[in-house]
């Protein structure tokens, strides 16, 4: 159970927390949002695709995990088994919630920082989220810019996605996997750049997707297919690692 | 006719008329032949200022999705001008013997099996304690839910769930308007007709407006409304009243608010019969829309009114501030659609009680047909109105067929009008062959003439088994194949109705999320 509580110099003045690991429960997914900021830090390890929000049927940038509901190959033995986590896993258990929403005048809504509780271990040699005289932490800080940087990013997703969906240039695509053990998987409800119609985009319309930064975070996420066999192989390890152990 | 005449290529397309009707045909038309100017063909579409909208048929088919999505709108546009929300069918409340539990549905998605066998006859020889729509379709337990045909993520037109719309109606034309001026190139005109003026031959050579102007056309579309000043006063087509056997000829309309902004929207049209005809409710984001269709024959217009007003007060809806509105309504169509180079849509074919929402699906069509069978070259155009004329005869017959077929079925006894709807002479010919047809074989495509009709086998059944009919096939025409293949289709709808209940959301909840999100394209 998700125990959220908005952070308050008094109250936890004492805190302290524990070094930060995703918990199962933030891991045990196989796709994760991320933003385009993040693009080049996430090349290297991850399949960037679309998926469509559950709320909102938007679509944003995520990266694949695994290959069933809840696999998360780069979820091992409690760890992270990549060199660059993505922010939305390494943000918890922090989260903003809004104090106010966004008002007709389009003045932004205040955010504070809430903090999970129920996923949250302290320790006496953990960090600490205010210093005596109340003000934040470096540590905390941190987590701060980090959520901003995912509120920003959402903004700038939508913008993006939306743009490009409005331009035809996402598709739907199937991918179909078979396994070293001879299983075979049908990936669906993930989205692509759709290359066809972007070959074809009108001079002026390219035109303004370079200007507008699109056109790079395009060329990182089709750049990042190459990881989808990174990801087929991972999986092929753990399935004759398996295989191998047993009698 | 001269060889020359027979020679004049068909490129000039007068649209009489601005609702429904007309901007549904020139969408249709300038959709399907989107070249302009010299080398193309011209859609221009006049109305006057002064035509109130009718205001009625806010129910449609779920063909208007592909009409919607042929035109170049999308659905998000679409849902949010026209307050248009989702309808999955019909319930029709009291209408087999009246009483308190009398209720059943006909939705829009087919029966199981439907697209390989007619297993309808698997579910009367085993009935158990469902109802044939309860058992056949998965639909009805969404509809009672007042769950959306679809989710967020599902794509614009598409549903898990079959569906059609409700739509503001006074919205819906000046939606439509607007896409076919701006993306479709439709020359649009404010004036009034004064004088139609002819050539030797009988064809209209082109209308005078009453700012002077002169507009001329190889082919006029009648979409004026009641006032069929084409096909009507022009060319004096006689109509066909349907009186004799829809007994409807009155209605009561009235706006309800809804209570607050989170009010459940149904998705169905709610017919809920009365003493001497019906009430319509149908809900959409912005209100509901609710009247009711009588006989003058039965009941007194403020008899009726009163019964409305019991309807709404039983439903717990409050009666002040509302302005009821009367309609008069004239069952029937023209003797013929298309005459000379002219032809009728909407309003000015025909109309008919909005019982199985008939009217728009009626001019989705008719637009399709013109478009398909519009001639290059008036020489081809008695052969296109010999067989648009033929099809849409047929249509208008089987509408009325279809809509008897309630009435017919109706087991209530309360009140003159149910029972003289029974009466033998009110019931056409081909509806009786029918329903003694139906007595041992249950409905299925060959029962029908055309490829495209405009109620198929599965609405019959909906409708026969929904009322209470029996049929009693002969034992050695079953077999024990389609048998177990019914039972596990049922299964699976059972199944299926589960997995739907769990993730679709509130009919009113997408809506809202439409609303603010948008549907995507894919």
């Amino acid at each position: 159970m998700v125990n959220r509580v908005v952070l308050n110099n008094q109250i936890h003045r004492d805190v302290r927390i524990a070094a930060i690991r995703p918990t199962r429960e933030n891991a045990e997914v196989n796709t994760v949002s991320v933003i385009p900021r993040e693009f080049p830090r996430l090349l290297p390890h991850y399949p960037i695709f679309y998926t469509k929000n559950t709320e909102t049927g938007r679509f944003e940038p995520s990266v694949l995990l695994g290959f069933q509901p809840q696999e998360n190959l780069f979820f091992v033995d409690g760890r992270w088994d990549a060199a660059y986590v993505p922010l939305q896993i390494q943000r918890q258990p922090f989260s903003l919630v809004t104090r106010r929403a966004e008002d007709s005048e389009g003045k932004p809504p205040t955010l504070d920082v809430a903090l999970d509780l129920s996923q949250t271990v302290q320790s006496q040699e953990g960090q600490r989220l205010f210093l005596e005289d109340g003000q934040p932490t470096k540590f905390l800080q941190g987590i701060t810019s980090m959520l901003s940087a995912l509120v920003a990013g959402a903004k700038e997703t939508y913008a993006f996605t939306g743009r490009l969906a409005e331009l035809g240039l996402i598709e739907p695509v199937q991918i179909d996997i078979e396994f070293v053990n001879g299983s075979e998987t049908k990936l669906q409800g993930l989205y692509w750049i759709a290359a066809a119609a972007l070959k074809t985009l009108p001079a002026t319309q390219l035109a303004e997707l370079r200007d507008r930064e699109f056109l790079e975070w395009m060329y990182f996420q089709m750049a990042s297919i190459s990881q989808v066999s990174e990801l087929v192989a991972r999986k092929n390890r753990l399935l004759s690692g398996e295989t191998a152990t047993r009698p | 006719m001269t060889s020359l005449t027979e020679a004049r290529p068909v490129r000039k397309i007068l649209i009489v008329g601005g609702g429904t009707a007309g901007w549904i045909t020139a969408g249709v038309l300038a959709a399907r032949y989107p070249r302009r100017g010299d080398d193309g063909i011209s859609v221009t579409l006049i109305e006057s200022r002064q035509q109130p909208p009718i205001g009625v048929g806010e129910g449609t088919w779920p063909t208007l999705r592909a009409t919607l999505k042929q035109i170049g709108v999308t659905e998000t546009d679409f849902l949010r001008a026209c307050d248009a929300s989702f309808k999955q069918g019909s319930q029709f409340v009291k209408w087999a013997d009246g009483g308190e539990s009398d209720a059943y549905y006909h939705p829009f998605t087919l029966p199981v099996g439907y697209e390989e066998r007619n297993l309808a006859a698997y579910w009367l020889e085993n009935q158990r304690d469902q109802s044939f729509a309860d058992s056949m379709c998965f639909q009805t337990a969404v509809c009672r839910q007042g769950l959306a045909p679809k989710q967020i993520t599902t794509p614009e037109f598409t549903g898990l769930a079959n569906y059609a719309y409700h739509l503001d109606a006074g919205k819906f034309g000046p939606f439509l308007r607007d896409h076919c001026i701006e993306k479709l190139g439709v020359a649009h005109v404010y004036d009034e007709i004064v004088r139609v003026e002819s050539t030797e031959t009988g064809d209209i050579s082109h209308v005078v407006t009453k700012s002077g102007e002169t507009l001329a056309a190889d082919l006029c579309i009648d979409c004026s409304g009641f006032s069929s000043l084409l096909i009507g006063k022009h060319f004096g087509v006689p109509f066909l009243s349907k009186k004799d056997v829809l007994f409807i000829d009155k209605a009561w309309a009235v706006q309800i608010p809804y209570s607050t902004d989170e009010a459940a929207i149904k998705s169905v049209t709610v017919a809920t019969a009365q003493s001497s005809g019906w009430v319509w409710d149908i809900g959409l984001t912005s209100r509901r829309g609710v009247g009711y269709v009588f006989s003058s024959g039965y009941v007194s217009d403020d008899g009726a009114l009163e019964e409305l007003k019991n309807y709404l007060s039983t439903r717990g809806d409050p009666l002040r501030d509302l302005s009821f509105r009367k309609i008069d309504i004239n069952s029937g169509y023209r003797q013929e659609f298309w005459t000379r180079n002219c032809v009728a849509v909407g309003l000015s074919a025909g109309f008919i009680e909005p019982l199985e929402a008939s009217a728009i699906v009626m001019i989705e069509l008719s637009a399709k047909s013109i478009a398909n069978l519009l001639p290059s070259c008036r020489g081809g155009m008695p052969q296109a109105a010999r067989i648009f004329n033929d099809t849409f005869r047929y249509r208008w017959e089987r509408i009325v067929d279809f809509l008897k077929l309630h009435y017919v079925l109706s087991r209530r006894n309360d009140s003159r009008f149910w029972i003289e709807n029974r009466a033998r002479e009110s019931i056409p010919d081909s509806l009786r062959d029918c329903l003694e047809y139906w007595r041992d074989h249950c409905p299925w495509h060959e029962d029908f003439a055309h490829r495209e009709e405009v109620f198929s086998a599965a609405s019959y059944q909906y409708i026969l088994y929904g009322m209470g009919f029996k049929t009693y096939p002969a034992p050695w025409l079953l077999n024990d194949r389609d048998r177990i293949l019914a039972r596990e289709k049922m299964n699976e709808a059972g199944q299926y109705t589960k997995a739907l209940a769990a993730s679709l959301p509130g009919n009113r909840d997408l809506l809202s999320k439409v609303r603010r999100y948008g549907l995507q394209k894919i």
